[in-house]
């Protein structure tokens, strides 16, 4: 037990690492590739759940609710299948697989993370390499796993919009536009923010697909790899590590959480109301 | 029997629940004959080796082409729907059924057994579900009932909590009260108190579920863990062939559409009967929007304009 907090998972029995090293070289591929995708996925989902609650039961609604239900009903492989098929062989605009060109020298790994390396050393080349081999699975993992985000700021939006202190809010003379961003937006996002925590470990759930066919060396493929050889002793690390994502994204989303509701407060004793 | 007539209303009165439905029912007799009548409703075994046929492109002979042992990858994918709608369907069962059990237990009785049930539902959450059901089916092995159990093992939790939060908002009703007050017998309570109240949530819940679950168990057959190799199952069609995707991309796209057409039935069904279910929502899809827009237009317009 004391091993598990002081991080000595043991010797990964395959390779002969410490499984902690291998997880430290990996873990910073995973997070580039999952907080890039989640940015993506956290903004359209809120763009497209907005704009379908706000024109209830117009065609416009029934579009975006159909992109956003497909899309959810998309199994992660297809999404990353297509992605690779349509932009990686018959339109070749991006790499289908890796981190980085071999042509261009890695930079030396500071925080782990390769974008955030290159950007310190100021190495455009493997910046822009970087970026380029991450646009694929990042948009194939947003796509598969925006849409819980739009169906909630969806209905949270028609709970909120005819209710009665949006209607006060108009009756005091504020704007449309602050009455939208301010009353409705605001109640939307409280939602999603609890959702998105869920969504988060989702979306690190997913890299083991993503990472398998992309090539992507993560945390998701080591798990693939740990999973398909029963590699227990680095299974358990492995499982371990992703509950902890799962519960630091849950702490996140809490704290942001009492940030957007007024009502919530750290503590407790800070005028919480409810 | 009127509360059933009105819920079948407000299903097909949404077109995207009524879609949803065609397309699970179509799906569901194709299952069904296929259980029953096995290869003789197929165009071609989809079991048999070809090996002579290997790897033909998509035609009218072989609909979605043919696989790298010759199966004609049409009559994999009609093989493939027992699995893959029966998988699904005994998780979403097993998982509700437990859920139920639990989530009522731990709603009506409260106290320590309300304790002891939610910590033990919130450490099983606390895990990601893909990841568990991976380790769990790879220890238990490969098989289709060791991969139903291990998807149930992870699968419970979220019913729990919505079947005790629904029995926490029930009992708190008068009318439990009352019953309580005449004496009502325990088991009275609940089968005839409880139960329809939070049925409808826990069914449109589940059905949404059903196409999740087929998500997940195609992403297992893709991995090739818990389910075995060469079973005509559309996640393990689509991974046996990751080699050779750049040039026979058919075999893995045509199994692929089908798990998402799939699970775009059981979410439309289910996303139309949440919709309608939802009290708040409720009157605009009953008048399908127009009349109530209007009315609740018209009150924004004038405050606007004042």
């Amino acid at each position: 037990m004391r091993d598990l907090f002081t991080g000595n998972f043991g010797i990964d029995p395959l390779t002969g690492q410490s499984i902690l090293s291998e997880i430290r070289f990996y873990l910073p591929n995973t997070l580039e590739l999952v907080l890039f995708s989640f940015v993506i996925l956290v903004i359209v989902g809120i763009v497209l759940g907005y704009f379908a609650g706000m024109h209830f039961s117009t065609f416009g609604d029934s579009i975006a609710r159909v992109i956003y239900l497909v899309s959810w009903s998309t199994p992660m492989y297809l999404a990353a299948i297509v992605a690779i098929l349509a932009f990686a062989t018959y339109i070749p605009v991006f790499p289908s697989g890796g981190m980085y060109s071999l042509s261009i020298s890695p930079p030396q790994p500071v925080t782990g993370i390769f974008l955030i390396d290159a950007l310190i050393e100021l190495n455009m080349p493997a910046f822009l390499s970087g970026l380029q081999h991450l646009i694929l699975p990042a948009l194939a993992l947003a796509f598969v796993n925006f849409g819980l985000i739009s169906r909630a700021v969806r209905s949270s939006i028609l709970n909120v919009r005819w209710s009665t202190h949006v209607k006060t809010a108009r009756a005091k003379g504020l704007t449309e536009s602050e009455v939208r961003r301010k009353h409705i937006l605001r109640n939307a996002l409280i939602d999603a923010t609890s959702l998105s925590a869920v969504i988060f470990g989702w979306v690190l759930t997913s890299t083991l697909v993503v990472e398998e066919l992309f090539a992507w060396p993560g945390l998701g493929q080591f798990a693939y790899q740990a999973i398909f050889s029963n590699d227990y002793p680095v299974l358990i690390p492995i499982v371990v590590v992703f509950t902890l994502g799962v519960i630091v994204a849950n702490f996140v989303a809490d704290v942001a959480y009492s940030l957007l509701d007024p009502r919530i407060g750290i503590g407790g004793h800070n005028g919480a109301v409810t | 029997m009127a509360q059933s007539l009105k819920f079948r209303q407000l299903v097909l009165s949404n077109r995207l629940s009524s879609l949803g439905l065609v397309i699970v029912i179509v799906s569901v007799c194709l299952a069904s004959a296929f259980a029953i009548f096995g290869g003789r409703i197929t165009p071609y075994s989809p079991y048999a080796l070809n090996l002579q046929d290997s790897n033909l492109p998509p035609s009218f002979a072989h609909l979605f082409g043919t696989d790298f042992q010759g199966r004609d990858v049409f009559s994999r994918v009609i093989a493939a729907l027992p699995i893959d709608l029966g998988l699904p369907i005994a998780i979403v069962l097993f998982s509700s059924v437990m859920g139920i059990f639990l989530g009522m237990a731990a709603g009506y009785l409260g106290g320590v057994v309300d304790e002891i049930i939610m910590r033990i539902t919130d450490l099983f959450l606390a895990f990601p579900t893909i990841i568990m059901v991976l380790a769990v089916a790879a220890t238990l092995g490969a098989g289709l009932v060791n991969a139903m159990l291990a998807f149930v093992f992870v699968w419970w939790p979220p019913y729990v909590r919505l079947v005790r939060g629904g029995v926490l908002e029930v009992v708190a009703e008068d009318y439990i009260a009352i019953s309580k007050a005449l004496n009502s017998s325990f088991s009275h309570i609940i089968f005839k108190g409880i139960l329809p109240n939070i049925l409808p949530s826990v069914m449109t819940y589940a059905t949404l579920d059903i196409g999740t679950a087929l998500l997940e168990v195609s992403i297992l057959g893709f991995l090739g863990i818990g389910i075995p190799p060469n079973t005509p199952e559309l996640g393990v069609m689509v991974g046996s062939i990751s080699y050779g995707l750049y040039t026979y991309p058919w075999q893995a796209l045509f199994p692929a559409f089908v798990t998402m057409l799939l699970v775009v039935g059981f979410s439309f069904l289910g996303e139309g009967a949440r919709e309608a279910s939802d009290v708040k929502v409720r009157p605009y899809i009953l008048f399908k929007g127009r009349a109530f827009r209007k009315a609740t237009e018209i009150t924004e317009q004038q405050l606007t304009n004042r």
